[in-house]
């Protein structure tokens, strides 16, 4: 198979950091491969899918993080080399089964991917999930480059199988999503042997006794990890000097660009801590030795700085540690410009110029905004119109986590509430015990995940609540990936398809009802009708994704909507359904043919619209 | 090491734009020149701003951060505007004349700068802008998607990349999927022509090649 990232040892191949850690698990012949998508590390999976032909391994796309890190983790304990990938707050659906296998060890390795989200591009929290490398004991890697990337992916992986404890590589945003060339070692002839599973419940059964000694295992095992931290490559120390830098993840490409901008490192000592957990303590306390003042550079929590302080107390170091200091805190993304600053701050010079982070324009006044919206023909926006028009503000909303979260804009405003993944059944459940009534959103995908407990709660303690299942058949937010109630045909032979509706019926649920997303009538028909009823009722809202009917299911719509008649109607759809294809300027209003997908929601919604087939409007 | 180059480019979820910017990092990488590109599209797919980056020089981080781009590739016209606070002074601004009106404009709630307050908003901290109506001349190539290789072509004329645009030709052929290659080409030919022509009509030469 003709891929770029199965190319021979030697080549040099510009890769996304995400693809390069694909690469890197290929060169230490990982076997299994499990995951559930989510930006930014959705396209690790990607690739896995589109090279699962190639045969090095197998692959499969979990129902959620908790499955994934369980599969993964019994096909490690099975003596598979194995891999796991989420993004940071997956991996706190997994944590329950991560705070025990670091317990048992897993003899035939696993490594954990999970990706960040510091400044919150595309997530609902910035957690730093290097707590996770401390809380649950695992080794943890963070690269700062696409060839470390593959390096660092490689080297977790054959230490998770040599150590028998699995192993953290932690990305970030930056680095999941940026491109640099990454020279290739060699793909192995075959997968890594697996590691015969040798029965033993002493260690793989944490009954309270086992447990106890376990975790005394574990913390030797940590300790002996922590002198591969010692030797490890991917920690270094440079440089002669009374003042030092201790940089981590991202923040290491940040320094080396402050340090470009500003004429070299003379004067510095530096530390570059790729490998970050367990800390080498012993190659940090002589890098601080004859230090007066140190800067740590991390994004997120100061674990770093703590660690360091205490380090630097317990051996009664006087040096003057400096982390979280303006512009550098807690918050968001660390940059080149604030790092600048604080180089500037150490070495005790005034800044030259004005600040490095100022622009050298002011952003342009009121500039219209351009923000995220649910696509032309998307059917959630028909059916939160007609949820609308039915409930109005007399319910409050239950979102959930996907595409349908921007109901939240105006006019739909169908989001009121939201925690994570699932949330919107079982804390719209809770809410309807004091809030009033409740209508909740989740889509096919996210119900799978998590929404099915929920429900089968709602029906156990006989809640009441309105469910609205937005099936789009992909997993649309994340890039389309799979999920267990894609059509047969799209999954093809490797997997099962699951039927929502039977699901649904299967927890208990006698009040179930089917409409097409783009049937205006039948979707106030059915609100109406669910209004006036009482316990759990599921409506099931099916109409594919428009981009995924396009691209991948080659469907398309040969007609096209128009404003017919310019009056009062049309200006109210126009204000209500808002669909980004509608346009008025003074003169009129109208339909942009190029944006309009022919969904013909608002022929439905307004008589002032009416349908056209190519040539003129 | 190359001479340092930061390049950010803007655009309108849908246009291409990331597709332009591997393309362009790979050309960078193609002629042995140290390279790395960053891309930032977390809701992106729904029509929402995309931005990302091309470094050239020993750069680590693919980050650019406000005052430091030196040159703004805009793939539409507003976001070029929105990018403003990026650019370093003297930068080389080239961008799209053309329109992807945001909803509130599309609904007349809004109201979008026109084209002249755009290149008088950018003019006044650049050294240098183009206009160029990239998707009319897209679809003069042949496939408007091809719009993006218009603005890499125009780029390359410009002769602040330290390669000629033979180099992207091979990466379009070497890149691209065969049956958009011959769009791409000429649409960077396109590009190209339309710099050469602002700059005689300017009386001006296109700065030198690095």
């Amino acid at each position: 198979m003709n891929n770029p990232l199965l190319d021979p040892d030697g080549a040099r191949r510009l890769l996304l950091g995400n693809e390069a850690v694909v690469r890197g698990a290929l060169e230490a012949g990982v076997n299994f491969v499990s995951c559930y998508p989510g930006t930014p590390s959705s396209e690790i999976p990607d690739n896995f899918r589109m090279l699962a032909p190639s045969l090095r391994y197998v692959f499969e796309y979990s129902a959620n993080e908790k499955v994934a890190m369980e599969c993964a983790a019994g096909a490690a304990l099975s003596g598979a080399l194995s891999l796991v990938i989420m993004k940071h707050v997956g991996l706190n659906v997994a944590a329950d089964p991560l705070l025990t296998m670091t317990y048992t060890g897993l003899p035939g390795g696993l490594l954990i991917v999970s990706a960040d989200d510091p400044g919150c591009h595309s997530s609902q929290n910035e957690q730093d999930n290097r707590n996770y490398a401390r809380f649950a004991g695992l080794p943890c890697f963070e690269p700062a480059s696409a060839q470390e990337c593959k390096d660092m992916g490689k080297a977790a992986l054959l230490l998770a199988r040599e150590s028998q404890q699995p192993t953290l590589l932690r990305t970030t945003t930056r680095i999941a999503h940026l491109r640099g060339p990454v020279l290739f070692g060699p793909l192995p002839e075959t997968p890594a042997p697996i590691v015969p599973f040798a029965r033993n419940p002493g260690r793989f059964v944490p009954v309270p006794a086992v447990a106890r000694a376990r975790h005394r295992a574990l913390a030797a095992n940590l300790e002996s990890l922590r002198a591969t931290a010692e030797t490890s490559p991917f920690n270094r120390a440079r440089g002669a000097g009374e003042k030092g830098v201790i940089a981590s993840g991202v923040s290491r490409a940040y320094l080396h660009d402050a340090l470009m901008s500003l004429g070299g490192e003379d004067g510095l000592r530096i530390f570059e801590l790729g490998m970050s957990w367990p800390l080498p303590e012993k190659s940090l306390a002589d890098f601080m030795r004859g230090l007066k003042i140190l800067l740590v550079l991390e994004e997120g929590e100061p674990l770093l700085e703590q660690a360091l302080n205490a380090l630097a107390h317990k051996l009664s170091l006087p040096v003057e540690i400096r982390g979280k200091v303006p512009p550098l805190e807690i918050f968001g993304e660390y940059s080149t410009g604030a790092v600048r600053q604080a180089l500037l701050d150490l070495r005790g010079e005034k800044t030259q110029t004005a600040s490095p982070l100022a622009a050298s324009a002011p952003a342009h006044p009121a500039l219209p905004g351009r923000p995220p919206n649910l696509c032309a023909g998307c059917a959630h926006r028909s059916a939160f119109y007609a949820a609308r028009e039915i409930f109005g503000d007399g319910v409050c909303y239950a979102s959930d986590i996907g595409c349908y979260t921007l109901g939240l804009l105006p006019p739909l405003k169908t989001a009121d509430f939201l925690f994570c993944m699932g949330s919107s059944i079982s804390a719209g459940s809770g809410f309807a015990r004091f809030g009033g009534p409740v209508v909740a959103f989740i889509g096919d995908s996210t119900f799978f995940h998590s929404g099915m407990t929920g429900l089968a709660n709602a029906i156990f303690n006989r809640h009441n609540i309105l469910i609205v299942i937005l099936d789009n058949g992909t997993t649309a937010m994340t890039g389309h990936q799979p999920n267990p109630g894609m059509d047969q045909e799209t999954l093809g032979g490797g997997c099962t398809r699951l039927d929502i509706e039977s699901v649904v019926k299967g927890c208990g649920v006698k009040r179930v009802a089917r409409v097409r997303g783009y049937n205006q009538k039948a979707l106030l028909e059915r609100f109406s009708e669910m209004k006036e009823e009482s316990g759990v009722r599921v409506l099931i809202v099916e109409e594919p994704c428009v981009l995924y009917a396009r691209r991948f299911l080659k469907k398309s719509r040969d007609s096209r909507a128009r404003v017919a008649r310019q009056d009062a109607s049309a200006a109210a759809c126009l204000e209500t359904l808002a669909c980004p294809a509608f346009f008025r300027n003074e003169d009129e209003m109208g339909v942009n043919p190029d944006l309009c997908t022919g969904c013909m929601v608002c022929l439905q919604v307004s008589p002032s619209f009416a349908a056209w087939k190519g040539g003129a409007i | 090491m190359s001479a340092a180059l930061r390049i950010f480019l803007t655009g309108v979820g849908g246009q291409g734009s990331l597709t332009a910017t591997a393309l362009l990092a790979r050309t960078v990488m193609d002629q042995g020149l140290e390279v790395v590109s960053g891309e930032i599209h977390g809701m992106a797919q729904r029509g929402g701003v995309v931005e990302s980056t091309v470094l050239l020089g020993g750069f680590r981080s693919p980050a650019i951060g406000r005052g430091e781009a030196d040159v703004l590739l805009g793939f539409e016209a507003l976001e070029s505007l929105r990018a403003l606070p990026y650019l370093a002074p003297g930068a080389f601004v080239l961008s799209s004349s053309e329109f992807i009106p945001p909803p509130g404009v599309s609904m007349g709630r809004d109201k979008a700068p026109e084209l002249e307050d755009i290149k008088k908003g950018l003019g006044a901290v650049a050294a240098k802008v183009w206009f160029l109506p990239i998707n009319a001349l897209g679809r003069k190539a042949g496939a408007v998607q091809s719009a993006n290789s218009v603005l890499l072509g125009a780029l390359c004329a410009t002769g602040v990349l330290p390669f000629g645009p033979e180099a992207l030709r091979a990466s379009v052929k070497k890149y691209l999927p065969a049956k958009s290659v011959e769009a791409n080409l000429r649409a960077l030919e396109l590009g190209e022509e339309a710099i050469r022509a602002a700059a005689e009509k300017s009386a001006e030469r296109p700065p030198k090649t690095h």
